[in-house]
Formats: C-alpha cells, sequence, structure tokens
C-alpha cells in the first residue's frame, strides 16, 4: 500500500530524514518508535503533505501512485489520514460540519452521491460512541475548548468517520491518563481491519500493550535502524534508545 | 418660525460654518469627506422605487419603509398601541406647545465627541425619520424593521426613546438601487431609561456606487443595557460614528462590528465609549476581512471619566487581509481618569493560519474551501451575538456570497 524509498527530506536546510525506506501493507499495523528528534513527525508530516518540508531524494509510492505529487486534500480522497500530534483549534467551525464537507469531498471524488444530513448524522453518532465522545462535541467547534485527551479522542473520531486506508497516529497516546489512552486505544483496535494500514508513531511502548503491533520500527538519525516485532519495542523500553545506538 | 425649524434652521448656519470634515480632521485622517461635496444637494424627493427583488429582509417584525428617506406607510406595518410614527407626520402635527420635545432630536452642538459637519447637515436636511417611544416597563412583541432604499441622495434621522425598563429590538437595513452616485446621510439617536434594553442591528447592503454617512448616538442612563451590530457589507465609501454615552451607573454597552469588504471599498467606524458613572461596562468587538484593494478603518475609543469607578471596559479588533492590495487602519484608544477601572484592548492584522488550513485539507477540504471556511468562520464570529436568528442567517449568507468562493460551501453554515 505504502512504499517509501531511501527518502531525504529537509526542514529549513536541515537535513531530517536521511534515507528512510519503509514498506506497509494493508491490514498491518506498525509502530515507529524512537527518540526525540528522531524524526518521527516528519515522516507524518511529509505523508500527509504538510508544506515545508524538503523532499530532497527518494520517492513515496502509495496504491501505485507517487503520493508526493498529491495535494493534502487529494491525499485524504485517496484514503490517508493523519491524527494530529497537536490537533489546531479551529475557532467557528463546526466538527460536524468539518466532518460532512470531508466525507462528502470524499466521496464526489470517488463518483458516489453525497450523504443526506440525516444518513450523515446516523454515521456520526455511531462513530462517536468507539471513543466515548458526548454527543455534545459534534456540535462544537473543532478542538475549540477541549482538553488534550478530548483532541486525541476526536482524532479518532474523525478517522472512523473518514474511514482511511492508511491511517498515521502521530503521538497519539501523549499527553493521555491512563483511561483516555484504554479509550482511545479500544476506538482503534475496532477500526483495525484487512483493508486498513494503521501506523502508530509513539515514543513510548506503554501504547503497545493496548494496540498490539505486526511490526515495530526504531527510527533514529532520520532512518530506520532496525526493525522486528513487539518484543523490539519492550527491549527499546528496558535498554533505553541508547542501546540501539550503541549497536548501529 | 416654530421651535423646530428655529433648531433646524441653527443646525444649517452651523453646517455653512463648518462645512465639511477635512483631513486635517484627526478623526477624518483616513476617509476624504471631499468626496462627498457634490452630493449633498437633496432633489425633489422621489418615491418611484421599484422595490422588488430587492433583498428585503423577510421577518416576523414591525416594518418601516423609508424610500428616499421618506415614510412609505403602504409599504409599512406598525403595531397600534405603541407610539412608533414618522418623524415628518410627527412634525406636521405637533402644535407649538408640544414641539420642545421634537426640537431637541434636530438639537446638535458643536461640542458633541465626534462632532462633524455632516451631522448638523443631517440635522437641518432630514427628510423623515422614525420617532419611537416606548412606555416605561413596555416591552415590544416584535423586532421593529426599518428598512431604507434609496436611488438618490436622502437624509434620515431616528428617534427612539425607551422609557424605564423598556425592551425592544431594533434592524436598520439600508439598501439602494440605480447606478446612480449618491450620498445617504443617516442618523440615530437612542435615549435608555434605567433599566431598558435595546439591541440595535445596523446592516448596510447599499449599492457599489453609493456613499453612507451614519451616526448613532446613545445615551444610557442607570442599569440600561445596549447592543450594537454593525454589519458593513455595500458601498463604496462608508463612515459611521457610534457615540455612546454610559452617563449612569450600572449601564452597559456591547458593541459589535463586521466589515466584509472588497473592490474599492473603504469603510470607516469611529466609536466612542464615554464612561461618566461608576459601575459601568462596555465590549467593543470588531472584525474586518478585507480584499481586493478595499480600506477598513477601525477607530475605537473609549474614556473612563474621572469618578467612574469600577469601569469595567474590553475592546478587540481582528482583522484580516485577504489580499496584499487591502489596507487596515485600526487605532483603539484608552483614555483613564481614575484609577479604579480594569480595561483591556488590542488589535490583530493577519492571514489565514497555515495550520488550520493544513488541519482542514487533510481532512479532505480542498484549498479554495478550507481558505472560505476560515474567513467566514472568523467573521461569523461576531455574529454569534445576534440574537436574532434570521437576520443573522441573511447576513451570513450576503455575506458568504462576497466572498470568492463561498457558493462551494453554501451548506457547510449552520
Amino acid at each position: 500500500m505504502l512504499v517509501i524509498k531511501d527518502l531525504h527530506v529537509s526542514v529549513d536546510g536541515k537535513e531530517i530524514l536521511k534515507g528512510l525506506s519503509l514498506t506497509i501493507n494493508a491490514g498491518e499495523v506498525h509502530a515507529i518508535m524512537g527518540p526525540n528528534g528522531a524524526g518521527k513527525s516528519t515522516l507524518s508530516n511529509v505523508i500527509a503533505g504538510r508544506d515545508g518540508y524538503d523532499v530532497t531524494s527518494g520517492s513515496i509510492t502509495y496504491k501505485e501512485d507517487d503520493l508526493l505529487e498529491m495535494s493534502p486534500e487529494e491525499r485524504a480522497w485517496n484514503g490517508v489520514f493523519l491524527a494530529f500530534q497537536y490537533p489546531v483549534e479551529i475557532p467557528g467551525v463546526n466538527n460536524t460540519y468539518l466532518l460532512k464537507a470531508g466525507v462528502n469531498a470524499k466521496r464526489r471524488h470517488q463518483g458516489l452521491d453525497e450523504l443526506d444530513a440525516f444518513d450523515f448524522m446516523s454515521v456520526v453518532k455511531e462513530k462517536a460512541k468507539l471513543v466515548e465522545l458526548d454527543a455534545s462535541f459534534l456540535s462544537r467547534s473543532v478542538n475549540e475548548g477541549f482538553s488534550g485527551g478530548e483532541k486525541k479522542r476526536n482524532e479518532i473520531f474523525q478517522m472512523a468517520v473518514l474511514e482511511p486506508e492508511l491511517a498515521l497516529l502521530d503521538e497519539t497516546d501523549s499527553g493521555l491518563d491512563i483511561d483516555a489512552l484504554r479509550i482511545v486505544a479500544g476506538g482503534v483496535n475496532k477500526l483495525r481491519s484487512p483493508d486498513r494500514a494503521i501506523v502508530m508513531i509513539t515514543h513510548y511502548q506503554r501504547l503497545l500493550d493496548y494496540i498490539e503491533p505486526d511490526f515495530v520500527h526504531v527510527l533514529a538519525d532520520g532512518k530506520i535502524q532496525k526493525t522486528g516485532d513487539k518484543s523490539l519495542a519492550l527491549k527499546l523500553e528496558e535498554h533505553g534508545y541508547d542501546w540501539v545506538k550503541e549497536n548501529l | 418660525m416654530n421651535l423646530i425649524e428655529q433648531t433646524r434652521q441653527e443646525a444649517l448656519s452651523l453646517f455653512e460654518k463648518v462645512g465639511l470634515p477635512s483631513k486635517r480632521d484627526e478623526d477624518w485622517k483616513y476617509t476624504d469627506a471631499s468626496r462627498l461635496a457634490d452630493l449633498l444637494e437633496i432633489g425633489e424627493v422621489s418615491a418611484d422605487i421599484n422595490s422588488q427583488d430587492l433583498g428585503m429582509v423577510d421577518l416576523d417584525a414591525y416594518r418601516m419603509v423609508f424610500m428616499n428617506g421618506v415614510f412609505d406607510e403602504t409599504q409599512s406595518n406598525l403595531p397600534n398601541e405603541v407610539s412608533i410614527v414618522s418623524v415628518a407626520a410627527l412634525e406636521a402635527s405637533v402644535s407649538n406647545e408640544d414641539s420642545e420635545t421634537l426640537a431637541k432630536l434636530f438639537q446638535v452642538s458643536g461640542d458633541e465627541p465626534l462632532f462633524n459637519g455632516l451631522m448638523a447637515l443631517n440635522a437641518a436636511m432630514a427628510s423623515d425619520g422614525a420617532a419611537i417611544c416606548l412606555a416605561d416597563n413596555s416591552v415590544l412583541d416584535k423586532p421593529l424593521y426599518l428598512l431604507h432604499i434609496s436611488n438618490q441622495n436622502n437624509v434620515i434621522r431616528h428617534g427612539l426613546m425607551l422609557g424605564e425598563n423598556a425592551q425592544a429590538q431594533v434592524i436598520e437595513h439600508f439598501i439602494s438601487t440605480g447606478d446612480e452616485k449618491a450620498l445617504s446621510n443617516c442618523v440615530t439617536a437612542v435615549i435608555l431609561k434605567n433599566g431598558a434594553s435595546l439591541e440595535h442591528s445596523r446592516l448596510q447592503q447599499e449599492g457599489e456606487k453609493q456613499s453612507h454617512v451614519a451616526r448613532v448616538e446613545v445615551k444610557q442612563f442607570r442599569d440600561s443595557s445596549y447592543t450594537f451590530h454593525g454589519v458593513e457589507l455595500g458601498a463604496l465609501l462608508s463612515r459611521t460614528d457610534l457615540v455612546v454615552g454610559l452617563s449612569e451607573s450600572g449601564a452597559s454597552c456591547e458593541l459589535n462590528g463586521l466589515f466584509v469588504l472588497g473592490g474599492r471599498q473603504h469603510v470607516d467606524h469611529h466609536t466612542r465609549v464615554d464612561h461618566e458613572a461608576p459601575h459601568c461596562t462596555s465590549r467593543e468587538n470588531y472584525r474586518t476581512v478585507l480584499d481586493g484593494r478595499s480600506h477598513g478603518v477601525f477607530n475605537g475609543k473609549v474614556v473612563v471619566h474621572e469618578g467612574a469607578v469600577k469601569t469595567d471596559s474590553s475592546q478587540s479588533n481582528g482583522n484580516l487581509l485577504l489580499s496584499k492590495h487591502a489596507e487596515i487602519d485600526t487605532k483603539p484608544e484608552l483614555e483613564i481618569y481614575n484609577d479604579d477601572v480594569k480595561c483591556a484592548h488590542g488589535a490583530t492584522v493577519g492571514q489565514l493560519d497555515d495550520k488550520q488550513l493544513f488541519y482542514l485539507r487533510s481532512r479532505g477540504i480542498s484549498q479554495e474551501a478550507a481558505q472560505e471556511l476560515l474567513t467566514f468562520a472568523f467573521a461569523d464570529e461576531i455574529l454569534t451575538a445576534m440574537s436574532h436568528q434570521t437576520v443573522r442567517s441573511y447576513v451570513e449568507k450576503v455575506a458568504f456570497a462576497k466572498l470568492p468562493h463561498g457558493a462551494e460551501l453554501d451548506g457547510l453554515i449552520g
């Protein structure tokens, strides 16, 4: 589904990703772990199409297409979703309207009829239950005045409504207390499917206790340094990231 | 000559003495009043306007329609039991003994805050207006909709007096037809007695060659409350002076303004709030969305007088520039003459937020639609303060249609 080959990315002239390669297939759950500054967020932002990241060489192929040629909205229409590390507050833009516009833009792209308001609302209400999001959140402005945990739950709720094929979760566990983590992880687990790939970017192993990955990658110094199964995450937890560096 | 005629004659003399504001006047630094010089003549008033399809707001409201500044009874609908009449009718019928009250409506003094010649000219030349007098403890059960339709120079002067604890909602709407350049000169004078409460919306939506000058002056007594919504969408040149006097304790005002401008539109609001008594509150929130080569001016002055202790005042002005040729001049000002006050003010000028844009696009909203949505959201925050949903929806629709890709997001707004 996603093939990244020898990706080099610079930000403000400084190289952050230095030849990163990664292949992700449908149905798989990947965890990308690494120390601060390793390039984890850069990777997720480049995949989602944020400005300000200069891809100097390498390629990202998504379902046979060149992902880097697509605008952020085209990526969304084609099934790419980023759950943000820091979801932005957008006063005056209603949560439900945003989702309805997103869903219908995608449907138009796929040549489907737009959902009418009634059908849409029934989908939305059902998905909100997945992350135990109170219905009152639906009529509020996007993330405005939400607590850290509510913002993260809202991201997973959006993911549930937009039904992506490739979901990137950027530090979705950060800032969550244990109860919120359990709720968010429960939502993600319910969204696992053979047609969907999920990439979790995280600093800590604890998320992986709740969402069990098929593959764990260690990203350090702009490259995938090591790939293994979930036992790799436990090793990292035990020995710290220095252990990876020593074993390079 | 009766007292009213005499008062109006004095106003004319005052205008002849001071003339139009000049650019040397600090309050008219950014707005060139000389552009109005050949629009001051009032010709034979014609009420012959085809008012079909002009965009009247469909409201469940009492209605007074003014055609080129003259009350048109046939299109109007007024309550029986409340005193709402045309100023011209009142002027014609008032006896000499009773003329003193009405004469006050036409009194202009050069000492008033933000005084300028145009307001004197208005008092001298006004052809009509609404004279509204609500008795103590009365509540106007429906909003009063003052619709102004024009295709030539027109001068209008409204007087609203709300008795103790009286409540009303008034919506002024200005539209014009025809391609001729013309000037609307409008004054609304408001008096709010103890505990009275008024929500006053002013929607300026005149044609693209039109000029519009307005003054809204409000005098507030004990515990009265005034809410203003000024929406500027139309006209080539529009200037409003909003002057509020909080003269007794416990009075409060909330002044909201929204400009959505494009092309070469120029809109200027000067506001002045005088805190003259203790325990008064003022809130001011203005936003502008400027595209093309449009020019916005916001000058908000709050004066806290000696003895006006426990004053609580805040002012904010946010400006969104959609084009590099658009321009805003903003100046929130505070003058404080005692120590025991809580005052805040601030202004921002900016473009759309990149993080918000990216977030929307990552959810599948196209770049153009995301820009429109954020622009609309920025403007719409001002309109949330409007209690009348029909008026708010109407303004949203008209303001939205002015944005370059507004149609794409139709159905997205509430």
